[in-house]
């Protein structure tokens, strides 16, 4: 009997193992429960019967972008602003996944690991979510964004990492949203989707900022070399073109025409090691993540390139392609001195049991991207561009450091497919704000088609901060 | 009113968790009570030196090894020397192929020999005189489980009943009044129940002189949950709703409970019926084979007429029963060719059959009772070994078996198909019930495939909240330290062995059902222990609760 008793010690390991399991379990539903929860096909808070008694979802003046009343979900009252912020705050559905009104459909319902989800309606205390954004910002630039197939706005202060501005087209309004069905499926194309997260477009000259970087680290008489373009010159057995002949420059000059020879020779000379390594260092093959959704990956792949194709994906061409928010925050390490503040979009989550014990932090600095030499090297060039070349009346009085772009995404005739860029930031310390605007479906340059929202975006967001 | 409505509604919620722990305090407190206290049932004297051995359990082994109940230090005797037991008729003495023999009264035990008290028995060098136990008065130690429980008296059994009763009666006024509802019919559901479980109370007690009812009190705590979850999971056009099929099969349970306690009651007349139940086991599974529907991927299921049974689940019961032996037995025929064969060609017809989780279970409880019965840790291994083997021959003959891991922690990249759809859904309502549940039918997992039977612990988590699911799940669990802590007690190693396995089995595949659940292993679909859907499933746990009640000696008392 007692060798019964002692080898029965195998079965006690088994149960253990079970407890074990139990307890990992446990801490498993714990960390994971609110995710769990925000499922698209979750019965208890699916439709809009889900969001009956949810809270409220505000701007940072405590405008209220979206709120319950009498059992119906209610957006702003103005259609353009529900237009603006209909990617950031989202509509009844889920469809648009990065929303916060699908991702928080919990919080905003009023779940707790606690009490689940079926609490009966008079206990039920939907959470408030306060955003970063400001409306008067977001409605300036979809105005202007709204002329377009595509495109996306994003603005930031780079000392907080607040998002300002953050607006995504195509949009629709979210008190009617759309029946998509197969005859109008193009027409909507991409209307689920927050561009400014989720979109990569081809970057163009904008990419030079990155060529540039890495020539400025690595090629030590940078500064005092001189180039003849000719408007034409072949590298690797292909044309390298210009939009005109901008003769001998300098490195500012390069920069401020956006001289693509110039910038095709140092890609070329820097080869793909160097080129890769600053690539990787700004992070153009990684996702950043804003509070909780990853970006959309860039993409800087030279690994099957030729000479030729080299030397393009050092002007943003070849295969090259960028996130909005991406290059917002490039901007933002540049202005800061090569170190980036992560920027962030909910300020506020009353549902939230980390963000009420402290363990959410935001407005935290990112990874380091670039030396401070590097940082004020490219801010000389960006501030050159916008004197010289932009004109530094464009932001209105604002001293600010930019680079325009335009990504040819379409061979030949059908030139309407442009991606326009415009990235930068401001310097004057009262308008720590970093920009990156895009738009596609223009044959204009990036210069007249994202420069315009990039000028009316930043004109209105520094007047929301003089206003505070 | 509605705002009284809804704080009615919340605390009904509230309270059910809270009393899911009371009532398993309950139970697992009253099984500490109530039981004789340790003392030896006989003695050894030593004729030499007059020293008194005390002889403490009902089947003891005597030799020179160190692990023997009765350890001598004779270099005369052999490690495993004979065994003395105890029997109805009295005790016995039993020689288990010793090299020098034992011998009661001078004359040499050849076969089992009764002894009677004054007797003398010759072992080795020595002389023993067979005393009574009251001889003997030093103190005892008990094991922990018994040890330092207070003096109160235990719970009253019939006052266990009620609490459990009250408790399925607070299930049903939670599915009368869940959202939508329209009717009373879980209200006639749970009457029938309680009826049930007080017919029970009454057979076992009256009738039968039970002395404890704390497990099967447990037993029905489990049952009725599983009966009144399925209260609200009504199929259109069934001739018999499924939670009555399931009270039906629990009674059936409840029968089989008892006729197989009444079946083992004598661990000697056990031997003869080996073979038999190993060849009916085998031919059931033959049958299924041949006869089997592949229902949800596997062919486990055989259809007689209107019924649909699974083999599987009954072969359990002669599994155990044939791996459980009494310890002169075990002392003479150590080999384990016999119950390794038995168990290769069940894990290996499960196989077959496509049953993946049930050939798991079998092998996990074939490694626990060998190595129960044997000690012997190089079996262990080797059968470790050749199942990492055949499983490497099973992914490469039968591919599809490799899609079913492809979800396995990563199913949130599948929730549409089925190789995340069930566990990412479990885990959202799992999230969704919080600790307290939404009640009772407002659950929505029940619209998901199997919800009932390999989803259960979702299910439970969802209607009644996280805090009762992992109660019960820990008192299954505890089950096996019941188990164990009767085992020295009980009147043979038969129940010893049997009663510790099946407790085993219990948590195999109770972790198979809420881990795959879960997405902690692979989704294998076997069900939660007494509390998923399944007539033959519930009564197989019926059976397999048999072995551990029979484990406790007051069982057969008179």
């Amino acid at each position: 009997m007692k060798r019964t008793l002692k080898r029965s010690w195998l079965i006690f390991i088994v149960v253990i193992a079970f407890l074990g399991g139990l307890c990992f379990l446990v801490i498993e539903t714990i960390l994971g429960a609110s995710d769990w929860v925000d499922q698209p096909y979750n019965g208890h808070i699916s439709g809009s019967g889900g969001l009956i008694q949810a809270g409220k979802i505000l701007d940072r003046n405590s405008d209220i972008l979206a709120q319950s009343v009498d059992g119906k979900r209610e957006y702003h009252s103005n259609k353009q602003v529900r237009k603006a912020l209909l990617h950031v705050v989202g509509d009844d559905s889920l469809n648009i996944s990065t929303a916060i009104q699908s991702r928080f459909r919990s919080e905003l319902t009023g779940y707790s690991f606690i009490w689940g989800l079926n609490m009966p309606q008079s206990f039920r205390h939907g959470h408030d979510m306060e955003l970063t954004v400001d409306i008067p910002t977001c409605k300036a630039a979809y105005n202007k964004l709204k002329n377009y197939d595509s495109g996306a706005c994003v603005i930031y202060n780079y000392d907080t990492g607040e998002i300002l501005c953050s607006v995504s087209i195509k949009s629709y309004d979210p008190n009617s949203p759309p029946k998509i069905t197969e005859k109008n499926a193009k027409k909507y194309d991409g209307v689920y989707l927050d561009n400014v997260l989720s979109s990569t477009y081809t970057p163009g000259s904008v990419f030079k900022i990155v060529t540039a970087a890495a020539a400025i680290e690595n090629i030590p008489d940078i500064w005092e070399r001189k180039w003849t373009c000719n408007g034409k010159e072949e590298i690797g057995g292909g044309d390298i073109t210009c939009v005109s002949e901008h003769g001998t420059v300098n490195l500012k000059q390069a920069f401020g025409h956006s001289c693509n020879i110039v910038f095709a020779e140092l890609a070329v000379e820097l080869g793909e090691a160097k080129m890769n390594e600053m690539a990787k260092k700004l992070g153009i093959n990684a996702s950043f993540s804003i509070s909780g959704v990853d970006t959309k990956k860039g993409r800087y792949d030279i690994s099957k390139a030729n000479k030729n194709q080299l030397a393009w994906s050092g002007v943003g061409q070849y295969t090259d392609e960028v996130n909005p928010t991406q290059m917002a925050i490039i901007c933002g390490a540049i202005a800061k001195g090569g170190t980036p503040v992560n920027p962030y979009i909910i300020s506020g989550n009353s549902g939230s049991i980390l963000a009420d014990i402290g363990l959410t932090k935001v407005g935290t600095a990112g990874k380091n991207m670039i030396s401070s030499s590097t940082a004020k090297g490219l801010n000389d060039l960006m501030r050159y561009a916008v004197v010289n070349d932009y004109g530094d009346d464009m932001f209105g009085g604002l001293t600010v450091c930019a680079k325009t772009g335009t990504g040819e995404t379409s061979k030949g005739s059908d030139k309407d497919k442009n991606d326009g860029w415009m990235v930068g930031y401001c310097t004057d310390s009262e308008y720590p704000l970093a920009f990156a605007c895009v738009v596609r479906g223009s044959s204009q340059y990036g210069y007249s088609t994202a420069g315009q929202v990039a000028k009316a975006a930043m004109i209105q967001a520094a007047k929301s901060m003089k206003n505070n | 009113m509605i705002l009284i409505m809804d704080i009615a509604v919340v605390a009904l919620r509230m309270l059910l968790p809270v009393y899911t722990v009371v009532i398993v305090y309950q139970i697992f407190a009253a099984m500490r009570r109530r039981r004789r206290p340790e003392r030896p049932l006989v003695l050894l004297q030593d004729l030499d030196t007059g020293e008194k051995i005390p002889v403490l359990f009902w089947e003891n082994s005597i030799g020179r090894s160190r692990g023997s109940d009765i350890a001598l230090d004779d270099t005369a005797i052999s490690r495993n020397h004979c065994v003395l037991l105890r029997r109805k008729e009295g005790w016995f003495i039993t020689d288990t192929r010793s090299k020098t023999g034992t011998y009661v009264n001078g004359n040499r035990v050849v076969r089992r020999t009764k002894v009677n008290i004054d007797d003398t028995i010759e072992m080795g060098n020595k002389e023993y005189a067979f005393r009574r136990g009251e001889e003997f008065h030093e103190e005892l130690q008990s094991s922990w489980f018994f040890s330092k429980v207070s003096n109160k008296p235990a719970i009253q059994p019939y006052k266990v009943l009620i609490l459990v009763s009250l408790f399925h009666i607070f299930m049903a006024v939670e599915a009368c009044f869940c959202d939508g509802a329209k009717d009373f019919d879980p209200a006639y559901l749970c009457a029938m129940l309680v009826g049930v479980e007080w017919m029970f109370f009454f057979v076992s007690r009256v009738i039968l002189r039970r002395a404890a009812f704390e497990l099967e009190a447990l037993g029905l705590f489990f049952t009725g949950i599983g009966v009144m979850l399925l209260a609200r999971q009504n199929v259109k056009n069934a001739t018999i709703q499924p939670c009555y099929v399931q009270l039906i099969a629990a009674v059936a349970g409840m029968i089989v409970f008892c006729i197989i306690i009444k079946f083992i009651e004598n661990p000697d007349r056990i031997g003869q019926w080996r073979m038999i139940i190993m060849i009916v086991a085998v031919l059931f599974l033959g049958i299924n084979l041949v006869f089997g529907r592949v229902t949800n991927g596997s062919a486990n299921w055989v259809h007689i007429g209107p019924i649909t049974v699974q083999p599987s689940e009954f072969v359990k019961i002669a599994f155990i029963f044939v791996g459980a032996s009494t310890l002169d037995r075990l002392q003479t025929r150590q080999n384990l060719l016999e119950f390794i064969i038995f168990s290769a060609i069940c894990v290996g017809a499960l196989a077959l059959m496509g049953d993946f989780g049930t050939a798991l279970i079998f092998f996990g409880t074939f490694i626990l009772i060998s190595f129960t019965r044997s000690g012997d840790f190089k079996t262990v291994i080797l059968a470790l070994a050749s199942s990492v083997f055949a499983g490497f021959i099973v992914l490469n003959i039968k591919p599809y078996v490799m899609r079913r891991f492809e979800g396995w922690r990563h199913v949130w990249q599948y929730t549409q198909d089925s190789r995340g759809y069930q566990q990412a859904r479990t885990l959202t309502y799992i999230a969704s019930g919080g600790l307290f549940g939404v009640g009772i039918g407002n659950g929505v997992l029940k619209y998901v495939a199997a919800s009932e039977s390999d989803l259960v612990f979702g299910l439970m988590s969802e209607e009644m909240g996280f805090i009762s699911a992992i109660t019960i799940a820990i008192a299954i669990a505890t089950l096996f330290i019941y188990a164990r802590s009767v085992t020295t007690r009980s009147r043979s190693t038969f129940y010893s062995i049997s009663a510790c396995c099946a407790a085993g089995l219990f948590v195999i595949q109770m972790s198979l059902n809420v881990f795959g659940a879960t997405d902690i292993l692979p989704l294998t679909g076997v069900t939660f222990p007494f509390i998923s859907a399944g007539g033959s499933s519930i009564i197989s746990c019926w059976g397999l609760l048999a072995f551990i009640k029979a484990a406790d000696e007051r069982t057969y008392a008179k």
